[in-house]
């Protein structure tokens, strides 16, 4: 099967500042993308080549197999903008029928049941709507139209829990039923429980590809046991994988790498009362990254060895 | 109707309307005084006129005649005020066009859709077109059941070739603030160079018929093509009509080609 995306070498230079270098990236039908990196990173300027908005300095792209030039290719995409603008007095529902005439028509009762689904009120002027009442827009507008793929960029920006929740429960059935999603966060715990893969961009480079399972395993945890007695330092010492151990009499806090199995095997010789494990963090998960590339090497190890 | 123009027209309804209001109360109150102006020729005849300095008056389109019913229309009506009014209404629809949705940020989700770059901006330009004519058409009905209440004697298809010349003139300037829109996604980029075309024109066109370094410039002035056929006096000036028709679809074109090629929203 051909790949939803392929880009080989893109480029894009906003006159001499750098939005994104060299990316040569691959999504496949089906999977959900997740496409990580902070603020600044180059998330949105490879969204906004890949619809055409911007277009690169050098590189190349196929989208569904087109170019993205071809404005037929941008009718089976679902976009959300990450800066979504909506504005003025018309109401939500005008704008959404609009979107929907301009893409072939979409059936008023699809709207309907998305805006149930997301508690949004399409009957406001969009002027008036709040940022996660836009978002909730965005949303709706990306999904409507049942596109073959769906690029959102920093889609749970401004959503409550529930609808997070919700909007999550909508890209698992996008990709149930074979369609393909890329979405953009700077938070790993955003796209995690979705993603089948994720790239990771910094600085407009592409620095990792990876399973969602394999990050998983690399990922950088913090761990705190509690136990009903004291327990000795030396059970705990030199364990594989474990780092910054703290034995404090019943308490032991310590960060692993990849897997915790060492760490559990050694805490079940004593009784266990309590046990917290962070969601790892991506911060982490970057510098991990960061330590594996020659470039930046030296400077993120220090990061690694001495956490704040 | 493509979906693109039809919402566009919507969105520019509320600011249709008011101009067409704004302007019509232009025309209602130039035109309710004629009767009190035609009654008092001692005051406002060719001698009285003759006082005002000669740049002035070629300022003002020469000010001969002032209280015939022709006389009084163009050079009160449709020499400076109405055209301006038209050429600030367009200015600012042919901002809403590219500029302001780009600088607003809307524009990005528009250029996502299925709809190609450059039939984009042609949809919005007939948008302009529409809308600017639908202000025209009610502003012309207006001054001619006027100019026939206030019995000023010009002949309704008079007003309708002033009244052409006007939309036209108006478009022109619509289109050039799209098309520098367009090619900048500027708002005020484009407020800029049509502020210094259309009064730089004007004044180019005005002075220039008796100020001769400057007569030259005359022809580049788009307002030439509007005031040198004299339409209330002679009727449709059509050649001078089709160059500035002429010049807007170059516009047009420039505005297709230049939005076709760039980045949007940068
Ligand atoms: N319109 C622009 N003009 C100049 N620089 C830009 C522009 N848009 C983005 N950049 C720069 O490109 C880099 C990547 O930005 P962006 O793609 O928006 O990152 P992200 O979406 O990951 O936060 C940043 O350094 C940013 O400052
Ligand atoms: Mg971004």
């Amino acid at each position: 099967m051909t790949a939803v995306v392929e880009t080989e070498g893109l480029t894009k230079f906003y006159g001499r500042r750098r939005g994104l270098e060299d990316l040569d990236l691959e999504i496949r039908p089906g999977e959900v993308f997740g496409y990580l990196g902070p603020n600044g990173a180059g998330k949105t300027t490879t969204i906004r080549l890949l619809l055409d908005v911007i277009r690169p300095t050098r590189g190349r792209m196929s989208v569904l197999g087109m170019d993205p030039r071809d404005p037929a290719v941008r009718g089976r995409i679902g976009y959300l903008p990450g800066e979504l603008a909506l504005e003025g007095r018309e109401k939500a529902s005008e704008y959404l029928d609009f979107l929907g005439r301009a893409r072939g028509g979409v059936p008023r009762e699809r709207i309907a049941a998305l805006a149930e689904r997301l508690d949004a009120d399409l009957s406001v002027p969009m002027g008036k709507l709040s940022k996660g009442n836009k978002q909730k827009v965005g949303l709706i507008q990306a999904f409507m139209h049942e596109p073959e793929f769906l690029i959102l960029d920093e889609p749970t920006s401004g959503l409550d829990p529930l609808v997070q929740q919700e909007f999550l429960a909508m890209v698992r059935e996008v990709r149930s039923g074979g369609r393909t999603v890329l979405m953009s966060s700077h938070v790993l715990a955003e796209v995690e429980h979705v993603s089948d893969r994720v790239g990771i961009v910094r600085s407009g480079r592409l620095v990792a590809v990876e399973d969602i399972a394999a990050l998983r395993e690399k990922a950088v945890r913090r761990v705190e046991l509690h136990f009903d007695a004291p327990v000795p330092r030396e059970a705990f010492e030199n364990l594989p994988g474990v780092r910054d151990l703290k034995v404090e009499g019943a308490g032991v806090r310590c960060t692993i790498d990849g897997r915790p199995d060492a760490l559990v095997k050694a805490a079940a010789r004593f009784t266990v009362v309590h046990l917290v494990s962070a969601e790892p963090d991506l911060e982490e998960i970057f510098l991990t990254y960061y330590s594996e590339s020659e470039e930046e090497g030296r400077h993120a190890r220090a990061g690694v060895q001495e956490p704040a | 109707m493509p979906a693109l123009v039809s919402k566009s027209l919507r969105d520019y309804r509320r600011s249709l309307i008011r101009w067409t209001i704004g302007i019509g109360a232009f025309f209602t109150l130039y035109l309710s005084i004629y009767p009190n102006i035609s009654e008092n020729k001692e005051i406002y005849g060719a001698q009285a006129l003759a006082k005002y300095p000669g740049a002035l008056r070629d300022l003002m389109g020469g000010m001969e005649d002032f209280t015939s019913g022709i006389g009084y229309l163009s050079s009160v009506v449709y020499q400076l005020f109405g055209p301006m009014l038209f050429v600030v209404c367009a200015m600012l629809l042919g901002n809403r066009a590219i500029a302001q949705p780009e600088e607003a940020g809307t524009l990005e989700l528009t250029v996502t859709l299925p709809i190609d770059r450059r039939r984009l901006v042609f949809e919005r330009f007939v948008a302009l077109a529409l809308g600017l004519l639908a202000v025209a058409a009610a502003t012309f009905l207006l001054v001619w059941v006027l100019s026939a209440v206030s019995d000023m004697g010009v002949p309704a298809d008079r007003i309708l070739a002033a009244h052409t010349g006007v939309f036209l003139l108006g478009l022109f300037f619509g289109v050039l603030a799209l098309t520098v829109g367009a090619a900048t996604g500027r708002k005020g980029a484009a407020m800029a160079v049509v502020g210094v075309v259309a009064v730089g024109g004007y004044i180019v066109e005005t002075m220039g018929k008796n100020v001769d370094w400057i007569s030259w410039l005359r022809w580049i002035s788009p307002f030439h093509y509007y005031l040198d056929g004299r339409p209330l006096h002679q009727g449709f000036p059509v050649g001078d009509y089709l160059v500035l028709a002429g010049a807007t679809a170059v516009l047009l074109i420039t505005a297709i080609l230049a939005f076709d090629r760039r980045d949007v929203g940068v």
